[in-house]
């Protein structure tokens, strides 16, 4: 995976995920739309064919917006360790 | 969370997944069709073929053959560190096949191909390749590797991957005047009779298609379906190539991985 930043100031950014699609990105925006500092988060699958999206996040000058995507993508972690946990657990009866 | 086993066999998985968002379950989702790996036959040298099939042909039809997949045994080719095209022992096994139809026309089953490691076999011994009729032959050496079902559909590990909402169906019975048409309309034998009183036989078949609510003779119908908040059903039918509970523990694992990517890339920009 490869990030390009399309555009920056201090409270947005613009970024091109080269590689993602859906799969992160929808986890990704839910996760920070659940962030309080966070004004606006989405992004766009700009060719179904081709494995790049364009996510933009907006901040209410809290924090930066980097924080809050490593923020996002560490309670995504932590949703995916809960679920793997869970279903060890469930299988195991 | 909450994760119940609803039902589990050597080829179908069902899960209730209860407290958790709908995002997590379509990445599974998607994961599962298009990014867990599983083993297909990718490339065939074709050594003698008398049959009325073209190679190309019987490539496809190899291709589509599921084969048991061992995923600690193999690497991805690009993963590889052969790093070569043609593939070493870790990323790549070897099926060949040789069969002659001597004395009348026979079917080749897939049963008859014969591989260099007992843990990649095909799933089934009766997938017909090519019907060779009296004195026709086929022999070829042909290679399986591990792939993505992004790539191509062959290397998907399931034939079925959904999710559905959770069922919640009211039926007050007070105000239904008991007529029976919605438990007949239902196609998936949700409803059932209880004396005069409509009860719910099987909730979790039930996929919201509102048919008994179309059906209902009264204004306002008495039955009521929605659906729980944050509650799915997630459904998984392995092709035979790999358990279903391991294709979901890879999924998981798989996510990790790329989420654990994504954070070390945010990471490298914010300096």
């Amino acid at each position: 995976m490869k990030i390009n930043i399309l555009s920056k100031s201090k409270n947005q950014i613009k970024i091109e995920l080269e590689g993602a699609g859906h799969t992160l990105c929808n986890l990704l925006q839910k996760k920070l739309l659940e962030n309080k500092n966070v004004d606006f988060a989405g992004y766009d699958v700009p060719h179904p064919l081709v494995t790049k999206a364009i996510f933009y996040v907006r901040m209410n000058g809290a924090s930066k917006p980097e924080v809050a995507l490593i923020k996002a993508v560490n309670e995504a972690l932590k949703l995916n360790n809960e679920f793997k946990n869970k279903l060890d657990k469930a299988l195991e009866k | 969370m909450k994760i119940e086993v609803q039902e589990k066999d050597e080829k179908i998985i069902r899960l209730i997944v209860k407290d958790v968002d709908v995002s997590l379950m379509n990445s599974l989702r998607r994961i599962i069709v298009s990014e867990v790996p599983s083993m297909s036959i990718d490339e065939v040298v074709v050594i003698e073929n008398s049959s009325i099939l073209q190679d190309e042909i019987i490539s496809h039809r190899l291709g589509l053959i599921p084969l048991t997949t061992d995923l600690e045994g193999y690497n991805l080719p690009e993963n590889c560190s052969c790093a070569s095209e043609f593939g070493c022992n870790l990323c790549r096994v070897t099926l060949t096949m040789n069969s002659e139809a001597r004395d009348q026309t026979q079917t080749v089953y897939s049963g008859e191909l014969v591989s260099e490691n007992p843990a990649v076999i095909p799933v089934s011994d009766k997938i017909p390749i090519v019907k060779l009729s009296k004195g026709q032959k086929l022999k070829f050496e042909a290679y399986a590797r591990l792939g993505k079902g992004k790539k191509h559909a062959k290397w998907q590990p399931v034939s079925m991957c959904t999710y559905k909402y959770y069922p919640k169906i009211e039926v007050p019975s007070k105000e239904c005047k008991d007529c029976s048409k919605c438990v007949d309309i239902c196609p998936k034998r949700v409803l059932g009779m209880k004396g005069k009183r409509v009860e719910i036989k099987n909730l979790l078949a039930c996929n919201l298609c509102m048919d008994c609510v179309d059906e209902c003779p009264k204004n306002v119908p008495p039955i009521k379906i929605t659906w729980e908040k944050n509650a799915y059903i997630l459904s998984i039918e392995s092709t035979g190539v790999l358990p279903p509970e391991k294709i979901i523990q890879q999924t998981t694992k798989i996510l990790e991985e790329q989420l654990t990517e994504l954070k070390r890339e945010i990471e490298a920009i914010k300096k």
